[in-house]
């Protein structure tokens, strides 16, 4: 059953040409196939030569350049993957670096906070001795330059 | 298209290799022209045939030979390319009922019209494409395939994804279908 019937071209080309002899006879009342195919070659020849001539095709030209702008696309999406990836790294790093560190100096940040008042300001002042400590202040401010150097970067790069 | 790297299918990179042992340059745009000069007609009748509506047939023609260029099928020979991009848009065709869910009803410009073409020809026309597609999706495609392109049946297995020992058997539902369909309409010969 996987082989196309030998005869089928013999019997397709005399319904083209209305020339049949008397073995393509003999084949057709044994072949199911081969009458099947005769039932519907003559209709299917004149649906395939039915006119597309009103129809005008996309211009091969711009057929090439669309297919030249997708190309870059994905060359440009392949290439810009690697960045991808390094950046949402970086935004997991910031996260979890903000995370981290709310979460080991949270008591000195929220007595700093409290302390934001006008009479613990000067009380502040007068004491002398700074509210937070120098190694929490250079946290706080390195990972605020990283949070904001990430954000432009992401806007300019989705611009 | 320098500067651009494309994949050539394994079956056209087997045929590349076999016939001058290394990959060749893109296909130019000159090349490419000519062979879609050739074969677009032929696809987009294929296309529009299958689906019922020009518009969709522009777009996944489009679509075709967009990936065609891509394959970068250089080496291989017309008759190849040819079947390719046959195999491609059948691809596509099959993708575009599934994604729209539309096999059996979606027939935009029979359904769309106001009234039947009073024009001999174009009822003709209406009718016979009114006729197609009635039949499913992948019989439109073996039939057009077998008869219009005489495409074996290993190509036709190929383009539907099916072995192509099951061609022998879908193709003669298929044409049993169309030949009841013809009969039922009084069109049968």
């Amino acid at each position: 059953m996987s082989e196309t019937c030998r005869f089928e071209s013999d019997v397709l080309r005399a319904v083209e040409e209305d020339r049949w002899t008397d073995a393509l006879r003999e084949h057709l009342t044994a072949c199911d196939d081969c009458v099947a195919a005769m039932a519907v070659a003559p209709w299917m020849e004149r649906f395939a030569k039915m006119s597309d001539r009103e129809h005008i095709l996309p211009d091969p030209s711009v057929v090439w350049l669309k297919a030249k702008l997708l190309q870059n696309t994905a060359e440009a999406n392949r290439v810009s993957r690697p960045l991808d990836v390094a950046q949402f790294l970086a935004y997991l790093v910031v996260a979890g670096g903000w995370a981290g560190l709310l979460t080991w100096r949270w008591d000195a940040l929220m007595a700093w906070m409290n302390s934001l008042t006008p009479a613990g300001i000067v009380q502040t002042a007068a004491s002398r001795t700074p509210s937070l400590s120098l190694s929490l202040v250079a946290a706080v401010l390195m990972l605020a330059s990283i949070t904001v150097m990430l954000a432009l970067h992401t806007i300019l790069a989705e611009e | 298209m320098s500067g651009m790297t494309m994949t050539l299918p394994a079956p056209l990179l087997a045929e590349a290799k076999s016939r001058t042992g290394k990959p060749g340059r893109p296909m130019d745009e000159a090349h490419f022209e000519t062979f879609y000069r050739r074969h677009a007609g032929g696809v987009w009748s294929y296309l529009f045939r299958m689906t019922a509506d020009a518009a969709t047939a522009d777009d996944l023609l489009q679509k075709a030979f967009f990936r065609f260029l891509r394959a970068n099928p250089s080496l291989a020979s017309e008759e190849h390319m040819r079947r390719w991009i046959f195999r491609t848009a059948t691809n596509l065709a099959m993708d575009h009922f599934r994604e729209t869910k539309r096999e059996r009803t979606h027939t935009p410009e029979l359904q769309g019209e106001a009234g039947a073409p009073s024009e001999p020809r174009a009822v003709l026309r209406h009718d016979m494409m009114k006729t197609f597609s009635e039949l499913k999706p992948r019989e439109r495609a073996l039939l057009w395939l077998a008869h219009v392109e005489e495409a074996d049946h290993e190509d036709i297995g190929e383009a539907l994804g099916v072995k192509a020992k099951s061609v022998k058997v879908l193709l003669f539902r298929a044409r049993k279908r169309l030949g009841e369909l013809l009969t039922k309409k009084g069109l049968a010969p």
